[in-house]
């Protein structure tokens, strides 16, 4: 079984999600029941905490692309933050830099939300 | 360089379900690392190795647990690892899906199609040989140098 597990707190107005271990093709889909849950419950301002997740395959990467258009146009973001090398590597690959706003501190992800 | 240890070839048998991705990433780590790859190189290996594993067992295979296919491992003299996925699904081209264009992707929302840029960034050489009357399984084979 890939070790994966996530965290939800809610930080002000912004959710914040604590993501651990290997995100894969299979463990995938449990984080996007997170987000979608999030943004049903009206949580558009989402933060996304990489600091305990060790792997990440383009199946976790498809999980963002899904929710984000849908969260800018209803305000919010997904702002991803605290990613090793690893992980940030693969982000690279494919460009998301470009269209992610990435961080390198928890801190200054949510300083972005702020007015 | 650091020094490689030769092993004459390696096959894992894995099954269309997502919960192998985890032994297959294990076993292509393992022996890149034996071959001689640096922790990075083979965790770039094993990366390509699960997008393509992935898109096969949920695109070809449709999650199917029963159905099997083989990640074949061996070296090329010294200087490359060669990797190679057998499986009996429908033919599939990878050399048919276009670079991923992000901004259309997020539009249309689509979580898949950066796999196999992924896999074409990272390996030297990219081959893909459908099955024939004389070979009888697709053939993926990825090749990385060690240098």
């Amino acid at each position: 079984m890939s070790k994966f597990s996530l965290e939800q707190r809610n930080n002000g107005t912004t959710t914040v999600l604590y993501l651990k271990g290997f995100l894969d093709a299979h463990t995938a889909p449990q984080l996007e029941t997170a987000i979608a849950e999030a943004i049903a419950e009206g949580n558009y301002r989402i933060v996304v905490n990489f600091r305990e997740l060790e792997y990440i395959s383009s199946a976790g990467l498809g999980v963002f692309m899904v929710f984000i258009e849908d969260v800018r146009a209803k305000g919010g973001d997904i702002k991803l933050t605290a990613m090793n090398q690893k992980v940030y590597t693969v982000f690279d690959l494919l460009g998301f830099p470009m269209l992610f706003d990435i961080t390198e501190h928890e801190e200054e992800a949510l300083a972005k939300f702020l007015p | 360089m650091p020094e490689t240890k030769s092993f004459i070839h390696a096959r894992l048998t894995a099954f269309g379900d997502t919960r192998e991705l985890e032994r297959i990433r294990q076993f292509v780590q393992e022996k890149a690392r034996e071959f001689g790859f640096s922790e990075q190189g083979a965790h770039t290996i094993m990366l390509a190795v699960d997008e393509a594993c992935s898109n096969l067992i949920c695109h070809s295979y449709h999650f199917d647990k029963a159905r099997e296919f083989f990640i074949d491992i061996r070296p090329q003299g010294t200087e490359a690892l060669v990797i190679e996925i057998f499986d009996n699904g429908a033919a599939f081209d990878p050399f048919s899906i276009p670079p991923p264009n992000l901004q259309e992707y997020a539009l249309q929302h689509r979580k898949g199609g950066f796999g196999v840029h992924i896999i074409r960034t990272i390996m030297d050489t990219v081959e893909y040989f459908p099955a024939t009357h004389t070979h009888q399984m697709n053939c993926l084979k990825l090749v990385k140098k060690l240098s």
